[in-house]
């Protein structure tokens, strides 16, 4: 059977919704400001994150991940706990517009001692008609050997557990850890938009380590939980990732930091054999990729942060169904690509325009109606941080203003009548996709 | 005569540079405060703060220029840096963050690979003292 057949065939059927929970999931990327951090380290949210809100992260704040988010200063155990509230008027170019409290987050987040530390994120979330579920998010604990020095370079190793290959990154530009994927019909492992995302819903570990400030490394395995516990963690069963064995991620990065501009370079790799549903044949599944960012910071007036990430999947299916006649490929591939600019003024006021697209091979069975999986969108994004700085009137807690135009130019491989609908029936356009939505967060 | 005013102009300038140093201000060091303070965020202002009684994962440099080393009462500081005993003057300063900071203070919790831009140092410095 084919991993992602039945939920083409369900989209099909009622796409468009589905698609709005997609978008959704796609609009996710507001999330991640810890004040508990600041409150730990005496540092401003914007030491960490260009904008004062996150999750795109400064040199800064990539040392402090990568330091197992143990760093202090000094000054005694603080609580290693924050929240943050999330408010939201959506306005789809087609459907109805809704406001909402939409997100309520509670992070447990801080250091243990100078060697453990973590982030664990629960979320509950308004799931429509003022019903909320509760779910845990993003989880990642580390134990860190700080300060060690190998053939007589500085060099800093670490034990990761998390629930997303990826998330743990220190550089933050992968789909897992930036919260920003193409919205996928097809996608690879590592979009948190693909059907049947690994996202939260895996549990593994790795080693890390960063060598000489600038050489990262890490070799991890993950593996799927029971469909059960994902359904007491709160994620609808139906989602389920699949079974998985013999998998194995790997990253490489040189990263640089010259003070007032960063870039970096780095290579990813994920393999697995997955089994969707979990009693069917297992299908061979690799995932490669490299992505590259550049940073200017100067004395953090103007800002520009800018990520491209492309990753390449190749699949070999455990099985070829037959529809109408015609046998699926035994075959195929999907790419995801990403590329982002941010640009920041006096790490309150940022703009950033994303490019995202998702292709893959053509399978008329697998991807029906045109048997092209392509999707393109454009995300469009224009905020406000006012607080969160040295000199602002709290350094230790933030809000953010954000108005995001999410824009689809094409969806299933086409640009209009995406769904196929045949004469006379209500015809869906890529650009109905559209979506505007306003949000106020604070998190304290 | 003229040979006379000379040598007390030299004598005058000379006295002038000694007290200077004294201070811990050599003129050579006279660099843009302005200049430092953009210096400061892009070097400095992630681990310190420059505000009084502000400590990050470094301590405050609230009025650092004149300060004893490891003399902040509320920040935990690396033994090496306790023991250091001498006081942070222009010149120490100079010295201290023109090289990586565990070359010059072995044991020492800041990671800080050294400033090797002159004027950069000058004008960092300027601020630093400035900033009281």
């Amino acid at each position: 059977m084919s991993s992602s057949l039945p939920l083409r065939l369900r989209r099909a059927a009622h796409a468009p919704w589905l698609l709005l929970v997609a978008l959704l999931m796609f609009a996710s990327n507001s999330a991640h400001a810890i004040p508990a951090y600041a409150r730990q380290t005496g540092s401003a949210c914007a030491d960490c994150h260009a904008g004062a809100y996150g999750p795109a992260l400064t040199p800064y704040g990539m040392r402090f991940k990568l330091n197992g988010y143990t760093d202090t200063d000094g000054q005694g155990t603080k609580i290693p706990l924050a929240a943050q509230i999330t408010g939201s008027r959506n306005v789809p170019e087609r459907g109805e517009s809704t406001t909402q409290l939409s997100e309520a987050d509670v992070y447990l987040a801080g250091r243990i001692s100078d060697h453990l530390g973590g982030f664990v994120k629960v979320v509950t979330e308004n799931i429509g008609d003022d019903h909320y579920n509760t779910k845990l998010s993003n989880l990642d604990l580390r134990f860190v050997a700080k300060d060690l020095k190998i053939a007589g370079k500085e060099t800093t190793v670490g034990v990761a557990i998390n629930n997303s290959p990826g998330f743990d990154d220190p550089i933050a530009a992968l789909p897992y850890a930036s919260s920003l994927g193409p919205p996928a019909v097809s996608g690879t492992l590592l979009n948190l938009s693909s059907a049947h995302t690994l996202y939260n819903r895996v549990i593994g570990g790795s080693v890390y380590a960063l060598y000489d400030n600038d050489y990262y490394g890490e070799i991890g395995t993950y593996n799927t939980m029971p469909t059960s516990m994902i359904d007491h963690l709160g994620y609808n069963p139906a989602s389920d990732p699949g079974r998985l064995s013999d998998t194995g991620y790997f990253r490489f990065a040189y990263m640089k930091d010259l003070k007032r501009q960063f870039f970096s370079a780095g290579v990813v790799a994920l393999t697995t054999k997955r089994q969707l549903p979990r009693n069917a044949p297992s299908d061979d599944i690799t995932d490669l990729g490299y992505d590259l960012t550049y940073q200017f910071l100067g004395n953090r007036e103007h800002i520009v942060q800018v990520s491209y990430v492309n990753i390449l999947e190749q699949r070999d299916y455990g099985s070829t169904p037959v529809v109408g006649g015609i046998a699926a490929k035994s075959q195929g591939n999907a790419r995801d690509q990403t590329l982002s600019v941010t640009y920041t003024f006096k790490q309150s006021y940022a703009l950033q325009v994303a490019h995202l697209i998702s292709t893959g091979s053509q399978d008329p069975v697998r991807y029906p109606p045109f048997g092209k999986p392509d999707s393109t969108a454009n995300m469009i994004s224009l905020y406000w941080t006012p607080f969160g700085k040295d000199d602002s009137f709290t350094s230790l807690a933030n809000l953010k203003i954000a108005g995001t135009w999410y824009r689809y130019t094409r969806f299933n491989g086409a640009s209009m009548n995406i769904f196929g609908a045949p004469v006379g029936a209500l015809i869906t356009n890529a650009k109905d996709l559209d979506a505007f939505t306003l949000s106020a967060s604070v998190a304290f | 005569m003229s040979k006379t005013r000379f040598g007390r102009a030299a004598h005058c300038a000379l006295m002038t540079g000694l007290l200077f140093y004294g201070a811990g201000t050599l003129p050579a060091l006279a660099g843009d405060a302005d200049a430092g303070k953009d210096v400061f965020k892009q070097e400095c202002s992630e681990c310190h703060s420059p505000r009084e009684g502000k400590n990050k994962k470094g301590p405050s440099l609230f009025g650092i220029v004149g300060r004893n080393a490891g003399s902040i009462g509320d920040y935990n500081y690396s033994d090496a840096l306790k023991n250091a005993k001498w006081v942070w003057t222009e010149d120490k300063l100079h010295w201290y963050l023109s090289q990586p900071a565990k070359q010059a203070n072995p044991g020492t919790k800041m990671k800080y690979p050294g400033l090797d831009n002159a004027k950069q140092l000058d004008d960092l410095i300027s601020y630093l003292q400035s900033n009281h």
